[in-house]
């Protein structure tokens, strides 16, 4: 920035030391990176720093060595180029891709994965060595692991880089173009070449090209809100007005955009050392934390490897003890760390969160990090902007009053409202001031559009105006056309009028009218009379009275009123009289008002909804706006934000008659807090305020104080979704759980910050996604569930095995089979189950509490479902046996003679003799229906997994398809196996006979009878104990 | 506390269904001959005395410790042909099957004396000490297994310069009246054929590795070849003399 140290403007933050040294001492505990992003975070709260604009402008073009008029000379130009690079935003680093893949294929279950595989080596290496007869098996079954890991690796790899791709399609590259003059020509250049001290020539439409310092201009109005959230366009001029560079008239911001005029500026900053590239760059550097969703998946993942590491290693020893050989125990410990590890199940969420991103998307959110979904999902609070999330972001006339009445005009997004008394004589002329004192005007080629979605040119007020007029009167253009402008005046702050003086034939004669319009106070004090039903009268006290009580019943509704009045000249100014508005050669007094018309940016037609459900979803709704606060609380009792029969402390202090200071802060549910207000609390006072009132506006606030809103709701627990649009929005949006930006008018930088980008600009949209966030956390459990159950019957045979020294009942290659095979589809097709019940209709889930796997989803899986299951194969494994010749009881502490490969005449219970070879064909049958089995119970598990309090019968089976082909396709898949010929060669699975798959059957029927009454009891005593202790 | 009482009733209950659907499915089955046998089509070989790991076999005639555990586990295996055990069994016609109706099935005499040199009776060191071992092979009991034609028992070394062989009976004939098999249970006292195999180890040549394979010949419906089954009608020993 220009260099210069002078002290930034105080925050608000520094009024609130407290909170600072709590900071401080917090972050002391934790690592260097992490107390630098915290300064950063301070650093962001203070304003901009420079001092250009203080300069005159010799002091400028000494101080860039510049010439004013003719620019750089371009080789210098080169040379700056060279020194300073080119004129972009550092893009935010990225993790390289090579890191990502790398996190996919070690975290997560991955690690434990990879153990197992190497024991597998560790276990051939040893055989090799040791003994003469090996087998591959070892081998085999390594690689499968690597396998299994480097291929759910890659496939979350893809899943996340696609998810990260609809992010780059999204960055709208901005190959701009600048004018400059450099060495006394004009030059088009690409804004990437533009170089600090460069002369600049921007105009209205032109996005600015780096920071200006204006030194001449000509009506030149730049919309800063990108920068600052103030929308209304701003004048820029050679002038220093301000001690503040971002409110001082002389200076343009980088990436902002010119709306009107046009201007010469010299370049104080390119690049990221511009205002906008500080933030940007400062952003990207804050830490972000870890998603809910992460953390739980996180803790999930701990669970599963300490039961995994716990059982691994309490079996190991105990097949020690027991007199197994080291070799046998480590080949132990890797199929009960394959049981364990549910190997698909990571593969899974990321589809569901997938598939839910899609369906959002859909809905006009577009999620950047898949785990957002669920975050907006857990959001007990949202923070929301009002321009343009909550409103149409359109100034649109909402009331006139003339003939004494107020008149309602149509807001809606649609213009399908009703109509006011067009009959009028007075809003017959209201019509035609409105219309031709007015400088806004349509962009051509536009006669097809609805007049609402039309683009104009000129400022908000005036543009709405324009359109009312279209739509309620007729053509603006044929009226300007009738009634030519002859001269103006516009309008500027000091005078807060607008007058012009037009052209008026009638006939053959020609008169002047002079109409006017502005500040409705102003636009009195200029009057005499009034203009009822097309006549003037006098403009008595009663009549003033009258006004007053108008303008204040509109103001009070939170719109900008406008007065409109006008003069009809004397004949003596005839065609062709030149008027000139410097010396006024023409009255300006004893004019005739007209009426009033007030404007406003209406509400969003699905907000007040959208608000409500939020509200019986349990979600604070927090408006930040830097409006007015009449107008922020109009808005917000218009949507809801503010309920219908909340008060404030004002309207309290208003209805009792007694100073607000004599209110009791806690009796009023709604509060609306000025930004100057906000300045000067201190934590545990924001702490009050937020768990206080129920209703918060925030009004006039500054976007860094969005940053300290969004802290303060954080520290109270809450997990805070956030709106924005403009660059300094970011740091809220990066700092908050889940970030949203806007697609149509927000920044790129916040865009950047964001999880999740509204395509529509519209709060309801978010609304949407908190109930898909919902939807999935739930599905996820049910997910999950079904998932983990099929563990225990993976993981029990293993333990029987060692136990009892019967002939192993499911080998690590059929468990990978269930894991990655039959169990993916059905798992992944719950993400598709409706919702139970109105989601909305809960409270947002408490993330200390409402885990994503907590104990009695545990106890479901494992301790009862999969009980059954296992159960279920192990009586499958023991009919195929028993069938055969090998009766159970004779089966008990055969397993040494049975593994022996040079024993070639074990007995059965008959008496047959068998050879190694033909027992294990035998074992592998077992194998292949202990697998069977098992997709036949989780035939059950899935049905049941449906729901979680209701019946099936009440959920119905029909609405989830993919659940259905996820049945089929199980079955379908263990069939193929176990039928395909070859298969006996590649994965040691053989044919079934069918009553071997009727054998888990009536275990299916028990699981799924069970689950029914579990969840009758559940629902027959809410809050009994089954209920405590089961209902996951 | 009321969980565990809960669980305790789920797994009480589960335990009881499981075995309830145990005992149905015992109930099914038969005792006489397993449901099913197309697992077990067909016999494989075992040799005796069974190896410790592998099938080799290393010995020195002049050490008796070297055989003694092979000695000790050809008489034992040859303990239910001894003539005291065997004298309640029938002598039944040679060349034929033995079909049964039953109720009593009878078990035919296998008379040890068919193995000749390794029988036991006249050699107890089975011709080890005379660096001339025997090995007894035998065909594994199947239930109802009817060989067709004349099933024997095939040896050869692979080289003939190391050892040479000599099988009892001769020819290695298996004798077709020692089946069908009828079962443990009704087949009570039921001897399987054997056929004996004497290596003669050429002096000069040892310490070499003889390798013999025995298969079953001569019967369409006895397998001696299987890609993964290596014992499935067929037998591959390794045999060392140490000089």
């Amino acid at each position: 920035m220009g260099g210069g140290q002078k002290k930034g403007t105080v925050t608000p933050h520094e009024h609130n030391p407290r909170s600072r040294s709590k900071k401080r001492t917090k972050s002391g505990k934790k690592t260097k990176m992490k107390k630098k992003n915290k300064r950063d975070l301070e650093e962001l709260k203070k304003e901009v720093i420079m001092d250009d604009h203080k300069l005159t402008l010799e002091e400028l073009s000494a101080k860039y060595s510049v010439d004013l008029t003719k620019g750089l000379s371009p080789q210098k130009a080169k040379e700056i180029l060279l020194r300073d690079g080119p004129n972009t935003l550092t893009p935010p680093p990225t993790t390289p891709e090579w890191i990502k893949f790398c996190k996919q294929l070690f975290g997560g279950f991955s690690l434990l994965l990879w153990t197992g595989a190497i024991l597998c080596f560790v276990a051939y290496g040893v055989q090799l060595h040791f003994q003469k007869e090996s087998t591959k098996d070892n081998v085999y079954l390594g690689c499968v692991l690597v396998l299994v890991v480097v291929i759910t690796g890659c496939f979350s790899y893809y899943q996340e880089s696609k998810s990260s791709k609809i992010m780059e399609s999204f960055k709208n590259l901005v190959p701009q173009q600048a004018l400059v003059i450099r060495g006394g020509q004009k030059m088009q250049i690409n804004v990437q070449e533009v170089v600090l001290g460069d002369l600049v020539e921007v105009k209205g439409g032109d996005r600015i090209p780096a920071d200006l310092r204006i030194i001449s201009s000509q009506g030149f109005k730049v919309d800063n809100s990108s920068l600052t959230g103030e929308s209304e366009p701003q004048t820029r001029s050679p002038e220093f007005t301000h001690e503040n560079p971002l409110e001082t008239r002389n200076i343009c911001f980088f990436s902002t955009n010119s709306v009107e005029g046009t201007a010469q500026g010299i370049v104080i900053a390119t690049g990221d050392s511009t205002v906008m590239g500080r933030i940007a760059s400062l952003t990207s550097g804050l830490a972000v934390g870890q998603t809910p969703i992460a953390a739980e998946i996180q803790h999930f993942i701990h669970l599963i490897t300490m039961v995994a590491i716990f059982l691994g290693v309490s079996f190991f020893a105990l097949s020690l003890i027991l007199g197994y050989s080291w070799l046998e125990a480590v080949i132990f410990l890797i199929g009960i760390i394959v049981a364990n590890v549910p190997e698909g199940l990571l593969a899974t969420v990321t589809v569901c969160l997938t598939l839910t991103a899609k369906r959002m998307a859909k809905k006009n959110c577009l999620v950047k990090n898949l785990e957002a979904v669920e975050t907006l999902g857990s959001t007990s609070t949202i923070c929301s902007d009002k321009t343009g999330t909550l409103t149409q972001n359109r100034m649109t006339v909402s009331h006139l009053w003339f003939d004494r009445v107020v008149y309602e005009a149509d807001t809606s997004e649609e213009q399908t409202g009703r109509s006011f008394a067009k009959g009028s004589e007075t809003w017959f002329i209201l019509a035609r001031i409105a219309g031709l004192c007015n400088r806004a005007d349509f962009k051509p080629q536009q006669e097809t559009v609805p007049v609402a979605k039309r683009a104009t040119t000129g400022d908000a007020s005036e543009s709405a105006l324009l359109k009312f007029i279209e739509q309620s009167h007729g053509s603006v253009a044929e009226m300007r056309e009738k009634y030519p402008k002859v001269a103006e005046i516009p309008f500027n702050s000091t005078n807060k009028y607008q007058m012009s003086i037009h052209l008026l034939r009638e006939g053959d004669s020609y008169s002047h009218v002079l109409l006017m319009k502005g500040a409705p106070e102003r636009i009195l004090d200029f009057c005499t009379s009034i203009l009822l039903d097309g006549q003037e009268y006098p403009l008595n006290n009663d009549m003033k009275e009258e006004f007053h009580n108008a303008y204040f019943q509109l103001g009070g509704l939170g719109e900008r009123v406008l007065g409109f009045c006008f003069l009809n000249l004397p004949s003596s100014f005839s065609k062709g009289y030149h008027f000139d508005t410097d010396e006024m050669n023409f009255p300006m007094d004893n004019l005739c008002f007209v009426g009033l018309i007030s404007m406003i940016d209406p509400p969003r037609a699905a907000v007040p909804d959208a608000v409500s459900k939020c509200r019986s979803a349990g979600i604070k709704v927090i408006m930040v706006t830097g409006d007015h606060p009449i107008t922020a609380k109009a808005i917000a009792k218009g949507v809801g934000i503010i309920s219908e029969d909340s008060e404030t402390v004002e309207d309290i202090a208003a209805r009792l008659r007694i100073p607000a200071s004599q209110v009791d802060p806690r009796a009023a549910k709604a509060v609306v807090v000025h930004g100057s207000e906000l300045k000067n609390l201190n934590s545990e006072q924001l702490d009050q305020i937020l768990l206080n009132h129920t209703e918060i506006v925030f009004a006039r606030t500054s976007p860094q104080q969005k940053l300290i809103i969004v802290e303060g709701c954080q520290r109270l627990g809450a997990i805070v979704a956030v709106t924005g649009d403009g660059v300094n929005d970011s740091p809220a949006l990066k700092k908050a759980d889940i970030g949203v930006a806007m697609g149509i008018t927000g920044s790129d930088v916040s865009k950047q910050a964001a999880d999740m980008i509204l395509l529509d600009d519209n709060f309801a949209s978010i609304v949407t996604g908190v109930e898909e966030g919902r939807l999935i956390f739930d599905n996820l459990k049910k997910s999950i569930a079904y998932t983990l159950t099929s563990n225990i019957p993976e993981v029990s045979p293993f333990l029987i095995f060692i136990v009892l020294s019967v002939p192993l009942p499911l080998g690590t290659i059929t468990i990978l089979c269930i894991d990655l095979g039959t169990d993916m589809l059905p798992a992944i097709s719950l993400a598709y189950e409706p919702a139970e019940s109105d989601i909305m209709k809960r409270l947002p889930r408490n993330p200390k509490k409402d885990k994503l796997v907590n104990q009695r989803l545990i106890g479901m899986a494992y301790g009862q479902i999969g009980m059954i299951q296992a159960v279920a194969g192990f009586f499958t494994y023991f009919v195929i046996l028993a069938e055969n010749g090998f009766k159970p009881r004779d089966l008990l502490g055969i397993r040494l003679f049975w593994e022996d490969r040079s024993l070639n005449d074990l007995e059965d219970s008959y008496g047959q003799q068998w050879t190694y070879e033909q027992r294990k064909v035998v074992e592998f049958t077992c194998q292949t229906a202990f697998f069977v089995s098992i997709v036949i119970v989780q035939w059950a598990d899935l049905i049941i997994c449906k729901t979680r309090r209701n019946s099936v019968f009440q959920q119905g089976m029909l609405k989830n398809k993919v659940l259905l082909i996820g049945l089929l396709e199980e079955t379908l898949l263990a069939a193929f196996l176990s039928y395909t010929p070859g298969m006996a060669l590649a994965m040691r699975m053989y044919p079934l006979k069918l009553m071997w798959w009727v054998c888990a059957i009536p275990y299916s029927f028990l699981i799924f009878a069970y689950d029914e009454t579990r969840r009758y009891f559940i629902r027959r005593w809410p809050g009994g104990w089954l209920e405590r202790e089961t209902y996951y | 506390g009321l969980i565990l009482l809960f669980y305790l009733v789920f797994y009480g209950f589960l335990a009881a269904l499981f075995s309830f659907t145990m005992w149905v499915m015992l109930q099914t089955l038969n005792d006489e001959r397993p449901k099913y046998q197309d697992q077990i089509t067909s016999p494989g070989l075992m040799v005796f005395p069974k190896p410790v790991t592998a099938l080799e076999y290393t010995f020195s005639r002049n050490d008796p410790a070297s055989y003694e555990a092979y000695v000790r586990d050809l008489k034992n295996f040859l303990k239910p042909y001894a003539l005291e055990a065997q004298k309640n069994l029938s002598v039944c016609n040679k060349g034929g099957l033995f079909e049964q109706n039953g109720p009593e099935y009878i078990a035919c005499q296998f008379p040890v004396s068919l193995l000749d040199e390794c029988s036991g009776a006249n050699d107890p060191d089975f011709g080890y000490s005379q660096g001339n071992p025997c090995i007894l092979v035998k065909m594994n009991r199947i239930i109802g297994l009817k060989p067709q034609g004349q099933p024997r028992i095939d040896c050869d070394s692979q080289d003939t310069s190391i050892a040479t062989i000599i099988t009892y009976p001769p020819n290695g004939v298996i004798d077709l009246k020692y089946f069908p098999y009828y079962g443990k249970k009704r087949h009570v006292g039921y001897l399987q054929p054997l056929v004996a195999v004497q290596l003669r180890f050429v002096p000069e040549n040892a310490g070499q590795e003889a390798t013999v394979t025995c298969k079953i010949e001569g019967s369409d419906n006895l397998k001696n070849q299987d890609d993964r089954d290596k014992f499935l009608g067929r037998v591959v020993f390794k045999f060392t003399m140490r000089a």
